[in-house]
């Protein structure tokens, strides 16, 4: 509900009635404020806001939807991740003040996909004929437990193992990315290379910044992961216990940097090579590029430990409070369209998430010459393609967050990885 | 709280007028020294880091941030970044928006705080040390909490997208009145009150002529902190308001760009919104803070 | 009947002069508030549409809450830590400020630019300056041969740290309430004393303590309140994780609060952690007052 939909009058007439008092005082005291809410003419226009954050790379896009569609005006809101998702759940709580289309992305998407009842479904909005466009679990991400369809798949991060060549080579490991991918098909493979580079001794340079990225990436790749249907599994499920021992493997054999991702040191040791192997989705690469922009070939991408992986991508959802339901899904799965993915992927490289589109040329020859010419867009999709569907409740990101605090409590030597483990369920329980 | 309400022992002597003369040799005795300025000189060079960092990084790109050690000098890209800034946010609009806000709450703020303060500092009736402990009392609740409420309200009376509902709630602040109250309990000696009751003169008028000439320096140091506090605020402007028509910290917000955040396009940002506010602070500079010395109490 | 005009003046006024302030302020300070106090007696999560109504029991599991207590101890452990050096340097700032220095106002801009340093900006710098690897503080560390300190990991360099960003942050603001209350002490005192020999520093403990002392008490009571508040820096020092470290070893009252609310979105245990923090601050406070008014009249 935007105020430029409701009549100046209706305000004005609401105000005098319920608070007399105040409104004289508000009126002599700003009375320089104001003209932020014109009323709208009353056209056949129809207005649609869309709430994004960070690039979605659309600005084209509403040009040329609103070229096509002189009907529909497109009024776009950019705030920044954290700001986003914490006013969307303010304006759906209050019911009142979201967009059209709102934007989530996948950290957050389990909250809002656990409360179906605030969005449209999309399946009452044709996206059941377009569902093979996505891959399954990402479908699967942006669905309730009971299978309502809440958002549409926009980009995907994909997952591949950044390392560095130079420092790989002065340990004497192969610096090939061919080879290199067959030192880890698995992840106890990428730790007993990790450990040959640890015997090497190269000062300076652990094997892997710490211990959340591996985590993250080992639990995408197990068949049931924080969630079983709309259960919490943390305590039963082995692949939960397996992504954490492996990690604590990691951490007991001396192979972290012990350094936070984007803290201060991540971004030196980027260029410093503090760390020698980094988990790394598709947007990692302009990260990597930005910080460490001299050292232009040493980084290099080789495929992920144990195949499949994703981090990050988003979603389109239409909130139940939107008045123009029809108009929206429609401007959304335009969107989300294979054609628009592609477009958005060559203007910036949000990698698409539509699987048809990893065999054309615009992703199967994609290559990053900063990474050696890598063939980043196989690398990437390939991961993808084998990520298996896991149901994202809607507390797995905290629940995430209290494993992965466990694991830096073993890190930095606070508890043992068993007394950790214990804390880290009692605190999943907790959230429950 | 009435700790607050009595004035200092020490302040007794000070109700015989003094003759200016007098007043200002006092101040030429207390010249400091070069140590002084040179302690002073490192406290403002500490202090105004940060916002030089702004600048660095600012006019270089992110990855200035993986230096070790970080460049200390300006790079060439901060005008690149200025047009950048520019070209994502309409700044004119957010920054007049923001001026307006800050400015409404200002005003409002040291009119009614100074207004109340003077009531609960210097005037009896009844219910005066309840309502004083009340208004302390919830400054201590945090307010983060408070703008799901809030919005509600604000959506009923469709307020929310518009400037009134980033002003209304904060046109009063308990911390103004807090302030208020204590400082005039402090520097206008209840016995002018007194005198001028004596002479026949309404509550009005010694408003009018004690109490507002008095109340100078306070005005000026809660105005001043009123002023930025609405500028930087960030966490309910964010909420209510929309991008199209934000103030400048919601604006900035905008910058800020999905996983990557580029740094040296959100600091130039940070540059842009912050600097009107120096150069208000300069402008006004012998008005606003040198006002922290004029009103200094006459008897 | 100007007798009655004066009586309705002296008794009837006073009410006038809060009326604007109160009005505005029951629409939009305590309404939020005590709606707030209505939430904390529910299960009410941000997203859902029922709200079950609870009585007392997110109380009583909030009592019984080990990362409740863990938070308050924290934000006490950092109330002291920050409060103590920030109040006596703001008092000695403003002291050398109220002298009769060349170019004043210039002065007294560099006092306030940390509070309007963008926060963004100072959550850089400090990241860089208390880094473990590459930071300054470790860095000169280990040049004096002692060794570098992993900030975030410790509970007491992790809470130091973050108390010398709130210091950083709020010193000169301080000052500037002081300043305005040294005003109002009368210049005659400061030369007596000069006459009499007075050093600098004497006239500050004998002449402007006590005659600023309200003020003084004022600010221990708004940086109490702050310091129970303080979000802003524990946020920014863990990089935005909501918990204060791996052990929440730096996560205060208000950044448990936040993570609650707007993190796991509920909203009625949110609440409820609100108002217990207000019954403790009215505790803390009530003691503060007890002690300093036993100061006083001592």
């Amino acid at each position: 509900m935007r105020p430029a939909l409701n009549g100046g009058s209706l305000r004005r007439r609401a105000v005098t009635v319920a608070v007399p008092l105040l409104a004289a005082a508000l009126v002599m005291t700003t009375a320089a404020c104001g003209g932020s809410d014109d009323p709208a003419k009353p056209g056949e226009k129809v207005k649609l806001t869309i709430a994004t954050f960070g690039e979605f790379g659309y600005k084209d896009l509403y040009k040329e939807y609103m070229a096509a569609n002189p009907n529909v005006e497109i009024v776009e809101r950019i705030t920044k991740a954290e700001d986003h998702h914490k006013n969307l759940a303010a304006h759906l709580a209050t019911n009142t003040g979201a967009a059209d289309i709102e934007a989530i992305e996948e950290g957050w998407a389990g909250q809002f996909t656990a409360n179906p009842g605030k969005f449209y479904n999309w399946n009452d909005y044709g996206a059941a004929e377009i569902k093979a466009q996505w891959p399954a679990w990402k479908w699967q991400q942006g669905s309730s437990a009971k299978g309502e369809v809440v958002g549409l798949g926009t980009d995907v991060g994909g997952m591949a193992m950044c390392y560095r060549r130079d420092i790989f080579e002065k340990a004497g490991l192969p610096t090939d990315r061919e080879a290199v991918s067959k030192l880890w098909p698995t992840w106890e493979e990428y730790i007993a290379t990790g450990v040959k580079f640890k015997n090497a001794n190269i000062k300076g340079s652990a094997w892997m910044d710490g211990p959340t990225i591996m985590y993250r990436s080992v639990l995408g790749q197990q068949p049931v992961g924080i969630y079983d249907a709309d259960k919490v599994v943390v305590e039963t499920n082995p692949g939960v216990k397996k992504a954490w021992d492996l990690t604590i493997d990691a951490i007991n054999k001396g192979l972290s940097a012990k350094i936070a991702p984007w803290s201060a040191d991540w971004n030196a040791g980027m260029a410093k090579g503090s760390f020698v192997t980094l988990a790394c989705p598709s947007w990692m690469m302009a990260y990597i590029q930005s910080q460490a922009k001299d050292s232009s070939g040493k980084w290099d991408i080789a495929a992920v430990p144990g195949g499949g992986g994703n981090w990050g991508g988003s979603f389109l959802t239409l909130p139940k409070q939107g008045k123009n339901v029809q108009e929206a899904a429609k401007l959304a799965k335009w969107l989300v369209a294979p054609e628009q993915q592609a477009k958005v992927f060559r203007a910036l490289g949000n990698f698409p998430s539509t699987v048809s589109l990893y065999e054309e040329s615009v992703i199967k020859d994609f290559k990053n010459p900063f990474f050696n010419n890598a063939p980043v867009g196989q690398i990437f999709s390939n991961s993808v393609k084998t990520m298996v569907p896991q149901y994202m409740g809607p507390k797995s990101g905290d629940i995430n967050t209290a494993i992965q605090n466990g694991l830096t409590r073993v890190e930095q030597g606070k508890q043992k990885a068993d007394e950790a483990w214990t804390q880290s369920v009692k605190d999943v329980n907790a959230l429950l | 709280m009435t700790v607050t309400m009595t004035r200092p022992k020490g302040d007794a002597e000070a109700v015989a007028p003094t003759p200016p003369s007098r007043r200002y040799k006092g101040f030429v005795e207390r010249r400091p020294g070069k140590l002084t300025y040179l302690a002073l000189t490192g406290l403002a060079l500490f202090s105004a880091f940060p916002l030089y960092w702004s600048f660095v990084v600012g006019s270089h790109d992110n990855g200035v941030l993986g230096e070790v050690p970080p460049p200390l000098g300006l790079g060439p890209n901060l005008f690149a970044n200025v047009e950048r800034a520019f070209g994502t946010i309409d700044f004119a609009k957010a920054l007049a928006n923001s001026f307006m806000v800050s400015g409404a709450i200002t005003i409002s703020v040291v009119l009614f705080s100074t207004l109340a303060g003077f009531a609960f500092a210097k005037l009896a009736f009844r219910g005066r040390n309840a309502l004083l402990v009340m208004v302390i009392a919830t400054m201590m609740v945090p307010t983060q909490l408070g703008i799901i409420p809030l919005y509600m309200l604000m959506a009923k009376i469709e307020w929310t997208g518009t400037m009134y509902a980033v002003v209304a709630p904060g046109l009063v602040s308990a911390f103004g009145v807090f302030f208020m109250t204590q400082y005039l309990g402090e520097a206008v000696p209840t016995e002018l009150i007194e005198a001028a009751r004596a002479d026949g003169c309404t509550t009005l008028r010694i408003f009018w002529h004690v109490v507002l000439p008095v109340s100078k320096p306070a005005a000026a140091v809660l105005g001043m902190l009123t002023f930025m506090t609405a500028w930087n605020d960030f966490f309910w402007p964010l909420v209510v308001l929309t991008p199209e028509d934000p103030t400048v910290q919601v604006a900035l917000s905008a910058l800020a760009s999905g996983y990557i955040t580029d740094f040296s396009l959100s600091l130039t940002g940070t540059i842009i919104a912050t600097v009107p506010l120096l150069v208000v602070f300069v402008a006004l500079g012998k008005h606003i803070i040198g006002g922290i010395m004029q009103g200094a109490i006459k008897g | 009947m100007k007798n009655l005009m004066y009586r309705l003046d002296v008794k009837g006024s006073p009410y006038l002069y809060i009326v604007p302030f109160f009005l505005l302020f029951a629409a939009f300070g305590i309404f939020p508030l005590a709606y707030t106090a209505w939430v904390s007696l529910h299960e009410w999560s941000l997203l859902s549409e029922t709200h079950t109504f609870l009585g007392l029991q997110n109380y009583r599991e909030l009592f019984a809450d080990e990362y409740f207590w863990n938070a308050l101890r924290n934000t006490a452990q950092i109330w002291v830590l920050s409060t103590v050096p920030q109040l006596l340097m703001a008092l000695l700032l403003a002291h050398v400020l109220n002298q009769r220095l060349r170019a004043p106002t210039f002065w007294r801009m560099t006092a306030v630019l940390p509070n309007i340093t963008s926060v963004a900006a100072v959550a850089i710098i400090f990241a860089q300056i208390f880094g473990k690897d590459y930071g300054l503080v470790n860095w000169i560390l280990e040049t004096l041969g002692l060794g570098r300190i992993d900030w975030q990991a410790g509970t007491a360099s992790s809470q130091i740290a973050i108390s010398v960003m709130i210091i950083w942050r709020w010193t000169g603001y301080n000052a500037l309430i002081y300043l305005a209350a040294m005003q109002a002490v009368s210049k005659d005192l400061y030369d007596a004393a000069s006459l009499d020999g007075a050093s600098s520093f004497q006239q500050l403990t004998r002449i402007t303590v006590p005659a600023i002392r309200p003020t003084i008490i004022f600010t221990v009571i708004i940086s109490t309140i702050g310091g129970m508040q303080v979000l802003a820096e524990p946020l920014l020092f863990g990089g935005g994780s909501m918990t204060g470290g791996s052990d929440r070893q730096f996560q205060t009252l208000s950044l448990y609060l936040y993570e609650v609310a707007f993190s796991r979105f509920d909203f009625g245990y949110a609440s409820t952690a609100a108002w217990a923090m207000f019954g403790i601050i009215v505790i803390v406070a009530a003691i503060n007052y007890f002690l300093t008014s036993r100061l006083r009249r001592s």
